[in-house]
């Protein structure tokens, strides 16, 4: 790998420099005209667009950038990576609409410049994260994600659970990833590389003490289970959803998310894939049975996540609960270990990006009036704001799955991925899960409207602008729910992992 | 024999001895008549007044984390220092961007005043003598629990 | 006289590892958690450098050992700077006692 392969291979990595330019030029803004702040939103908008077009303009391509050896690289650009970087850039759009109205970020507005900064360091850490076939290059990338993170965790200074957020983020994430660290040392100890396609061939011909091999591979998910907030690596998740700027909230509960999930497939299935047959079944190397651990893991995450939601009365935590179950239905999508099970849990990402976006912006919108998140306050507001109401209602039914919403057409794809592979047992525990999740969320409706309050409640304005991006957010859920096929398309074209 | 190692080792032992057995024959030969005023830390000063566990200025921690991560940083240019002659120009350029990115934030904290030695308006700290200093303690940053 | 060898550095980097573990776990004051935190970062460290120099696995471990320290730095700063903010909000840094948000 000499310095001219290394910056002709950069045409592969046109989106990251796009971010990266993107961050420099808001710096730079910021520095010259430190006064005006209204700009930021805007250039950052321009710099998502770019990296946008680059993103789509990558689909189709299939080729290694920065190459160790002829068959391998640090960077893989394919069709799955280009996916979750859409979501990526998707949710961060959203995210940066929600920033502009929301009065916890108002607050802060001095340190405008710093908060957006922060956030495109967030989307190169992604970016990186979901290409990345590098065990080192994966565990910088999501230490970058990580690092923006905790200060934007704890953006709103002076507020006590703004601070303990990022103190309870910073503590966890940082063992976490230290554990993860020790895994991939203890990896490059027994084979000699971090990259993900020659550990695959060096497993696929040698044999390991299978115990160190099967401990480092542990202590590698437990720090990929954190960044998707999968049980039992969940505890910091309800503190710093709660605690956290509502934005950032939002976006640690989809992007983040997104990829860290891209990155738990791309490791299971290069590292550790001995080939796909032709109905796109994965056979995985006989080393750790990878069916039984995420099925574990996923079942934990469902039940753990609904079952505490049940009793939560600030709405904020109450989603924090219900984001986890959701990663339990679509670690489910992986458990299948097929090409079916892949398509299914994308599918559910598209769906799950808008309606959990949606949901936390309605809530950020009620409480940047009454300012409160607290179910018990919702009570009777569905007469005086009747907007408002009724999408979060329409949120939070695509949420349970509810049809005709899209919500429905993501969990109907995953039972369908289940059942096709004999897994009925584990479909059963999914749907009994649905079932509960109901409960939580037809509650908070229940206060919405059913309710009959006496006192004065407050009239909830909507702006223009908000509710146009609340049409945004909802609309797909409805055209999806109906009109599935161009999700499902989608999804199958991208499901091309480089190599296989 | 000695190896190299060993010779060096000879060369510090014998500089180590001397100064102790200096130190102790100083002592063992000299009058010892301390009074209360030869023992205070400035013996021609002032007098030392409350507790040294007293709060250090929030500044000096945030010069410090700057210069960590600017001093930890510049780690990344020793591999590069050694290679980059082989790349020629390209390889210059690549050193030279990540120099400009580090320059960037620097320019960045200077900007947002985080480099100035601003004298805080503070009121200096005064103990008065019937506050017993272990009090004192307790309010720092609990470091041993 | 003693070979040290690769199970030496080993041996070295899982007690570091085991340490950090155990302040991590029993230790309540932030600023100790975080330094467990340090000694799980450097236990990982010394594998990687012990695996590049006994594995002759060439100069990536090496390499890695110093991507890892400079990102050990960036989180102490940032976690550091986190402690300091609650200190100010609150001042008290007792993991216990930082308990506003929870079930």
């Amino acid at each position: 790998m000499n310095i001219d392969s290394i910056i002709s291979d950069l045409i592969f990595i046109k989106p990251e420099i796009a971010i990266a330019a993107t961050l420099v030029l808001i710096v730079l803004v910021d520095l010259i005209s430190p006064k005006s702040k209204t700009a930021l939103p805007y250039i950052s908008l321009l710099g998502i667009a770019i990296a946008g077009v680059f993103v789509v303009q990558q689909f189709g391509t299939a080729e290694f950038a920065f190459k160790t050896s002829l068959s391998s690289g640090m960077f893989a650009a394919d069709d799955f990576g280009s996916f979750f970087k859409i979501i990526v850039l998707l949710a961060s759009v959203f995210v940066i609409f929600f920033s502009i109205s929301s009065s916890e970020i108002k607050s802060v507005n001095d340190h405008l410049g710093e908060y957006y900064t922060l956030m495109f360091g967030m989307i190169l850490g992604m970016f990186f994260m979901v290409s990345a076939s590098d065990l080192v290059l994966i565990f910088i990338s999501i230490e970058l994600l990580s690092l923006s993170s905790y200060v934007l965790a704890g953006f709103v200074k002076n507020t006590v659970r703004s601070s303990e957020a990022s103190l309870k983020y910073v503590i966890y994430g940082g063992v976490s990833s230290g554990i993860m660290l020790f895994g991939i040392s203890l990896i490059y100890g027994l084979t000699g590389t971090t990259n993900l396609y020659e550990i695959n061939s060096i497993i696929q011909i040698q044999s390991f003490p299978h115990i160190t091999f099967l401990i480092a591979t542990l202590f590698i998910t437990v720090g990929l289970g954190f960044k998707i907030s999968a049980a039992p690596f969940h505890f910091w998740t309800p503190d710093v959803y709660e605690g956290a700027p509502l934005p950032i909230t939002a976006y640690l509960s989809v992007a983040s998310k997104a990829a860290g999930f891209a990155v738990l497939i791309r490791f299971i299935k290069i590292t550790f894939i001995n080939s796909i047959d032709h109905h796109g079944n994965w056979e995985l190397l006989n080393i750790i049975d990878w069916r039984s651990i995420i099925v574990l893991l996923s079942i934990l995450s469902m039940t753990l996540g609904n079952f505490t939601a049940l009793w939560q009365d600030n709405l904020k935590r109450m989603l924090a609960y219900s984001s986890i179950a959701q990663a339990g239905y679509m670690l489910l999508g992986i458990a299948v270990l097929s090409d079916q099970g892949l398509t299914a849990t994308m599918i559910y990402f598209i769906v799950y990006l808008f309606m959990n976006l949606g949901a936390f912006f309605v809530v950020m919108l009620i409480a940047n009036e009454i300012g409160s998140e607290d179910i018990e306050d919702y009570k009777g507001l569905g007469k005086t704001m009747p907007f408002l109401g009724v999408t979060l209602a329409f949120f939070l039914l695509s949420l349970a799955g509810i049809p005709p919403t899209a919500g429905f057409i993501g969990k109907v794809v995953l039972f369908i991925a289940l059942v096709d592979a004999n897994m009925i047992a584990v479909a059963v525990i999914a749907l009994l899960n649905t079932v509960v999740s109901l409960y939580y969320y037809v509650r908070v409706l229940k206060n919405l409207y059913l309710v009959q309050v006496d006192e004065e409640k407050p009239v909830i304005k909507l702006s223009f602008a908000n509710g146009f991006v609340i049409i945004l957010l909802a609309a797909p859920i409805l055209i999806f729910g109906v009109y599935f096929t161009p999700i499902v398309n989608f999804a199958k074209n991208s499901i091309n992992i480089l190599g296989f | 024999m000695l190896t190299e190692f060993g010779k060096v080792f000879a060369f510090i032992l014998t500089a180590v001895m001397f100064v102790l057995i200096a130190v102790f024959a100083a002592k063992l030969i000299r009058p010892a008549r301390p009074t209360k005023e030869k023992l205070t830390t400035y013996e021609c000063g002032e007098n030392p007044e409350g507790s040294p566990w007293v709060k250090f200025n929030i500044r000096f921690y945030v010069v410090a984390l700057i210069f960590l991560i600017f001093d930890v940083e510049v780690v990344m240019l020793i591999p590069w220092a050694l290679v980059y002659q082989d790349s020629g120009m390209l390889g210059f350029l690549v050193g030279a961007i990540f120099l400009i990115l580090l320059g960037l934030g620097m320019a960045y904290e200077w900007r947002k005043g985080d480099l100035e030695w601003a004298r805080p308006k503070i009121t200096p700290l005064v103990l008065t003598k019937t506050e017993p200093p272990e009090e004192k303690q307790e309010k720092e940053l609990n470091l041993g629990e | 006289m003693l070979n040290v060898g690769l199970t030496h550095f080993l041996v070295i980097s899982v007690t570091l590892f085991s340490f950090g573990m155990y302040g991590v776990i029993t230790r309540k004051n932030a600023v100790m958690v975080l330094m467990g935190v340090e000694l799980i970062l450097n236990s990982a460290n010394i594998n990687f450098i012990a695996f590049a120099k006994f594995g002759n696995y060439g100069l990536q471990g090496q390499i890695i050992a110093l991507f890892v320290i400079v990102l050990a730095a960036a989180e102490a700063a940032i976690a550091l700077a986190i402690v300091i903010n609650i200190y100010k909000t609150i001042t008290n840094i007792n993991v216990d006692e930082i308990d506003s948000l929870r079930d």
